[in-house]
């Protein structure tokens, strides 16, 4: 028995599948933070469910990858009941969803949730007439306080066992008739050749005065081999049908001439018939029906004005937000750092104090002291970078989405971010990279056009993340003070800039821009924050801890055993051309593995923690300019071959591999000369 | 099928003053644009109020039945509106 939750961005999906299923789904306040599906089980009255949350779709016909995807898995019909959570607020519009869903003819349920919301709004729905209207089982909720939960489920639950489906919701008469005919030209009988389709029969009264009509029948045939491979992707022929007509010319252009033609006759059958493209009729019929549903069913009163309009004269005010914003960040980033200073200090001296009586507890030459040493540094570096910098980082981005800030950030930062050659939506996925480089590359699926998703994932990789933030604040900050550190953050971002701007004259491209729900403020559940600060946290200590202990372990041992010195040969062209010591070389080879391993192996290889005792000034800044911009980890490159392809992904390698050997000169020769 | 031209409105989306409250007379542009506007819920004849406009040719915030979407400079452009009293 597997349930889907399929509803809207930001309506509480993931909410109600976090009251049910644990701890695998994210939740924000942010459109479109699902990217990825979540999985779980929930127990309702004693029948395990499998439940699957779907990121956020405003529609059926998918623009961005990930809406391409959701749809994909939709009729994929891996389900066997779908709940169509419905942000109760935004009832009119999210009701267009739920009439499409209602096409797909199969068990459909509606969970109203946000219930709370909508009468802060003032509106005061009769959910009993919207079930009579919609003709499917309708229940209200408010998923984040668990209200309505369980009724959801046993609801579903209900619909599965009496396997009732949904009816199509209709359009305008004369719109039916022509989405009819289409429906049974596409039927497989008819593309197939057989005597419907070539005959009197329906698809012939569609094409009958067509000029191709001859053309396409010699094509019916000539495809029809391709076409019986094809899986039933689509659920009835009449959705197809509809998803057809609703397309652009670039996916009809995909479709063999034989259906590429009846959909055209159809799409200007519609055209004669109602004045309007068939997207745009489709789209204003459903959008009529969903506003006469909407005054039909609810009643508004008035509002409850309060704080978040206040709030919001503030935060989007032209001259106040802006400063607001400065604010906010700094404040952020300020708590990060004293926070990761505190607790660097405290498990550095804890590691040395071990150290120190493991020193006389055995033999410092043996090879166990070696390993030993190795897994205590490792564990060290481990625990001095995730619980210091990156917890209190993604747990406070975590509270700025759920509040709904991020949103609004968005909205301030789209004219800058334009600067970049991107829009404000691409905010998240860039700041996301200043946490970790993975969830920011993933985080760049929720923009619609490829070229977006490239620039958005290589600025992304080119901020610090939080392991880079490491490196720069302790070493560079640690030893140099806090004015070189922020000084590298300001050159950072200088680059930042630079390469937004380079390379959105390269590749040019007018995307349509930022059209993105702003949704109203939310006070974050503990829960939710937690949740997904532990879900993004969750990849990174998965992989990095036994990777930071192993890469520990292995570099003390190639340390005892005396082999650095022939990588550090291999490497010595570059350390020498940077001006660095030559036992930096290995240090660079682990960072690839974790960026945080270069600053452990740093300290590893020149044998100590008091890195000023080995390295001057200008060394140290060179290595962790370079260690900031070179390459990006294993983790974060399989991420980006995954969204972006391998091509891209090594065309932006090589790019941050060039630019960091560029930056590191550059700095090599300010120190000279000063 | 109607055209840009018989809706001369000298007004687009991007013109309009904050605060106005105006009536959607027709989203022109591409599929793309036509889709992201109708999945966001505006649709041509829905009457909308502009809430805020942000500097620097940022996006504006519109109140649609009681939502709330930004939407960039060259996304309004190709809103023609009509002000209503």
């Amino acid at each position: 028995m597997k349930i889907a939750l399929v509803g809207q961005p930001n309506s509480g999906k993931s909410t109600l599948f976090n009251a049910v299923a644990g701890y695998r789904s994210l939740t924000s306040n942010f459109p479109g933070t699902t990217v990825e599906y979540a999985h779980g089980q929930a127990r309702v009255n004693g029948d395990v469910i499998d439940l699957v949350d779907m990121p956020g779709l405003y529609s059926l016909t998918p623009g961005s990858p990930v809406e391409v995807s959701a749809r994909e898995f939709l009729l994929a019909s891996e389900w066997d009941v779908l709940i169509n959570v419905v942000d109760a607020s935004q009832l009119s519009r999210s009701l267009e969803l739920t009439l499409e869903l209602k096409d797909l003819e199969a068990p459909l349920m509606v969970c109203l949730n946000m219930m709370d919301e909508a009468a802060r709004k003032g509106l005061v729905i009769d959910s009993r007439a919207l079930m009579a209207a919609l003709d499917v089982p309708v229940v209200e909720a408010v998923a984040s306080r668990g209200r309505g939960i369980v009724e959801t489920f046993r609801a579903a639950l209900a619909q599965h066992r009496q396997a009732s489906s949904s009816r199509p919701f209709i359009y305008a008469r004369e719109a039916e008739a022509t989405i009819q005919r289409l429906a049974e030209a596409l039927t497989p009988s008819a593309w197939e050749g057989h005597p419907r389709a070539e005959g009197s029969g329906i698809a012939g009264v569609a094409l009958g005065d067509s000029p191709v009509s001859a053309g396409v029948t010699r094509c019916a045939h000539a495809e029809s081999s391709v076409a019986v491979e094809r899986p039933p992707v689509f659920p009835t022929p009449r959705f197809h049908a509809l998803q057809l007509m609703q397309s652009d010319p670039q996916q009809l252009s995909r479709l063999d001439r034989y259906q590429a033609a009846v959909v055209e006759q159809a799409q200007s059958e519609i055209v004669q018939l109602l004045g309007q493209p068939a997207d745009v009729a489709i789209s204003s019929a459903r959008h009529a029906a969903c506003l006469n549903l909407f005054e039909r069913v609810t009643r508004v009163t008035k509002p409850q004005a309060g704080w978040r309009e206040r709030l919001d004269r503030l935060v989007m005010h032209p001259v106040w937000g802006y400063l607001f914003l400065v604010l906010v960040f700094l404040g952020f980033f300020q708590v990060i750092f004293e926070l990761g200073k505190i607790g660097e200090t405290h498990v550095l001296a804890l590691s040395d104090a071990l150290l120190a009586s493991l020193r006389q507890h055995m033999d410092p030459q043996g090879v166990t002291f070696a390993g030993l040493k190795g897994a205590l540094l490792g564990t060290a570096g481990a625990v001095a970078i995730v619980l210091p910098y990156l917890l209190p980082f993604l747990m406070g981005l975590a509270i700025l989405e759920d509040v709904g800030y991020l949103a609004r950030v968005g909205y301030l930062m789209d004219a800058a971010m334009h600067q970049l050659g991107l829009h404000g939506t691409a905010t998240l996925p860039v700041l996301l990279g200043y946490g970790c480089s993975v969830p920011a590359v993933l985080a760049t699926r929720i923009l619609a056009s490829r070229r977006d998703r490239f620039i958005a994932a290589f600025l992304a990789v080119l901020v610090p993340c939080s392991a880079r933030m490491t490196v720069i604040l302790a070493l560079v900050g640690f030893y140099l003070g806090a004015n070189y550190a922020l000084g590298i953050y300001a050159l950072n971002l200088l680059v930042v800039m630079l390469a937004g701007h380079v390379l959105a004259r390269l590749w040019p491209e007018i995307s349509p821009g930022m059209l993105m729900e702003v949704p109203a403020y939310r006070m974050p559940a503990p829960r939710v924050v937690l949740l997904k600060t532990w879900w993004r946290l969750r990849e990174f200590v998965v992989v990095a801890f036994p990777l930071l202990v192993a890469g520990s372990v292995v570099l003390s041992l190639i340390e005892f055993y005396g082999w650095q010195q022939f990588i550090n040969a291999a490497l010595s062209p570059l350390t020498a051309l940077l001006g660095l010591p030559r036992v930096v070389g290995l240090t660079l080879i682990f960072g690839v593995l974790r960026k945080e391993l270069s600053l452990l192996m740093l300290m590893q290889a020149l044998g100590t923690t008091h890195v000023l005792s080995a390295m001057t000034v200008a060394q140290i800044v060179i290595f962790t300019l370079f260690v900031t911009f070179y390459l990006p980890c294993m983790a974060t490159l399989a991420s980006m071959i995954r969204e972006l392809g391998w091509r891209l992904t090594t065309a932006a390698a090589g790019a941050l591999l060039g630019l960091a050997v560029a930056i590191s000169l550059a700095a090599r020769a300010v120190f000279l000369i000063f | 099928m109607r055209t840009t031209a018989e809706f001369d409105s000298p007004l687009n989306l991007y013109q309009a003053d904050r605060h106005a409250t105006l009536k959607v007379l027709l989203i022109s542009g591409n599929w793309a644009i036509r889709r992201s506007f109708n999945q966001i819920g505006v649709h041509a004849g829905d009457r909308i109020r502009v809430l805020f406009k942000a500097p620097f040719g940022g996006p504006l915030v519109i109140e649609n039945h009681g939502s709330r979407v930004a939407v960039g400079k060259q996304l309004a452009q190709n809103v023609r509106v009509e002000v209503l009293p």
